[in-house]
């Protein structure tokens, strides 16, 4: 992630079709921004090393 | 007498009821010529349920007539926000979109529960549209307004649960808190609040936002009206599948246990930055009273708040990409960009964010083995104007919107319980709240907590002072 860096343009202009989404130019506008703080966020939580093992918290019991 | 009664507890109210001194009619109809006089400046009701109100008074007042057994709400007002399902009314979730559906066919299940214990609904309740806000803004209804000054927030998103509790529209009020929704509005409203653990009360009837992280629970004046409408509300529910199955332990008879004996300590780290400095003061005063000096470290609060945003923004997303595609310009755009957005984020993100919620809980856990009770600011400022779009925190400019929450995320990221406890300083017209922290299944710890620092007039809920 860090290699790469996060690009929201290209990320909102191949998703919206994928989603069968039609974005005005302020929503497009906006969405990159709210993808921008999400990349914040993900960095500092893509920064901490898990391990393969460990569990996501929920746990389906059938 | 009457309107006496209304600025007092639900409690007083039922003993009021219960004892012939006031019936239920006069107190329901003296309630609903309040919300007629006082909504407008509030903004606190969507809808008013005045049949079906005075129908359930007069049930009342017919039971008592024949001595029949009145409930420990009898009479007691209450109102919830519009994510609850009301029979006969279209569940808005705060949207324009979900009033087009059919009404509602049955009520939720904490609401037949209060009613079941003597309490009265008498409406439905604003609130940020599909709970995915902190300010209690609303595009499409309006916002709810602080009642302790008309310019300022209540905070979101069950704003118009807050005000109408802190305008003495009713004694007791529902809410969800998903990432600080009951917990924001209290500190900026200035009333009580009590997010229960995670899975503890059913969510069955309540509109969703986010299945991880959504809980459900009551705001009041006074605690012992928090444990009095958490103890109604209590019990299994087979109807909500992410009910824990735990037993229903009522915490009413302990509140006057006290709190010698309980070791709180304050959070410090991630709890002790990006605040202005009367969330501190707040605190402070809260550790002060209660004598907590530790100050402890809750490790990784900062990737918690993080991996509750992302799995906020990936669920919300999915619950609402079909309403996305069909219906994107009916939707509140300040919500709806944030919805899109997380409909487009990697899913291992959100995978991350599980495991981490794993590791994080853990941390809590080892942490509770050494502490009782953890003190934390509710939110990093008071009130902020309606339409303030930015605040300064540590010197940095930030987004109002996504960041009100950053002391309440990481908490309900793992689900514990927390009574917000709203403090009040000389000269502000605005309070601020403290967050009472409990282990897992310990609100009863929490509420004994703010019981005892409400007797000792540290923390208060004072109805505002506004037109009859």
């Amino acid at each position: 992630m860090t290699s790469n860096p996060f690009d929201p343009e290209a990320l909102v202009d191949a998703m919206a079709p994928l989603l069968g989404l039609t974005l005005t130019p302020e929503s497009r506008a906006e969405t990159m921004v709210h993808l921008g703080i999400a990349a914040e966020q993900a960095k500092k939580l893509l920064s901490v090393s898990l391990d393969d093992r460990e569990e996501p918290a929920p746990v389906f019991r059938p | 007498m009457t309107a006496e009664l209304l600025d007092g507890s639900a409690q007083a109210i039922a003993a009021a009821v219960r004892s012939g001194r006031a019936s239920a009619r006069e107190i329901v109809q003296e309630t609903l010529r309040r919300i007629e006089v006082r909504n407008s400046a509030l903004g606190a009701f969507t809808d008013v349920t005045a049949t079906r109100a005075l129908a359930k008074a007069d049930a009342i007042d017919m039971g008592r007539a024949r001595g029949a057994s009145l409930g420990p709400l009898a009479g007691a007002p209450f109102a919830v926000k519009n994510l609850y399902d009301i029979e006969g009314v279209p569940t808005r979730a705060g949207s324009k979109i979900n009033r087009d559906r059919a009404p509602a066919e049955s009520d939720a299940t904490l609401i037949a529960r209060l009613e079941a214990a003597g309490g009265v609904l008498v409406g439905a309740l604003n609130m940020g549209e599909y709970a995915y806000d902190f300010t209690g803004q609303n595009a499409h209804y309006g916002p709810s307004r602080n009642p302790h000054d008309l310019g300022h927030m209540t905070g979101g998103s069950s704003g118009g649960s807050a005000a109408a509790v802190a305008g003495g529209l009713v004694p007791i009020a529902l809410g969800s808190d998903t990432n600080g929704s009951i917990r924001v509005p209290s500190s900026f409203c200035g009333v009580f609040g009590l997010k229960p653990t995670y899975g503890r009360l059913s969510r069955a009837g309540a509109f969703p936002f986010v299945a991880s992280l959504d809980h459900v629970g009551p705001f009041g004046r006074t605690v012992g009206d928090l444990a009095l409408a958490y103890d109604a509300m209590l019990g299994r529910d087979d109807a909500d599948p992410a009910q824990a199955d735990m037993p229903a332990t009522p915490v009413t008879q302990t509140l006057e246990d006290g709190v010698a004996g309980l070791c709180v300590a304050t959070l410090g780290g991630y709890f002790a930055r990006s605040a202005e400095p009367c969330a501190f003061s707040a605190v402070g005063a809260l550790a002060r009273a209660l004598k907590a000096e530790r100050v402890v470290e809750l490790a990784g609060a900062e990737e918690a708040r993080s991996a509750a945003y992302l799995i906020t923004m990936v669920e919300g997303a999915a619950l609402h990409l079909e309403r996305l595609r069909e219906r994107a310009a009916d939707f509140d755009p300040d919500v709806r960009d944030r919805l899109i957005a997380g409909a487009m984020l990697p899913g291992a993100w959100v995978v991350q964010a599980q495991k981490f919620r794993r590791r994080f809980r853990a941390a809590a856990l080892a942490l509770f083995r050494g502490v009782d009770i953890l003190l934390a600011p509710a939110t990093p400022c008071r009130a902020p104007k309606l339409g303030q779009k930015t605040f300064v925190l540590d010197g940095q400019e930030m987004l109002v919107r996504p960041n009100i929450g950053l002391f309440t995320q990481p908490i309900s990221f793992i689900g514990l319980p927390v009574v917000t406890a709203p403090v009040w300083t000389e000269g502000e017209k605005l309070p601020i709240g403290v967050q009472i922290i409990a282990a897992p299944w310990r609100e009863d710890l929490a509420l004994r907590v703010a019981w005892a620092l409400e007797r000792d007039g540290v923390v208060r809920a004072p109805v505002a002072k506004l037109s009859p």
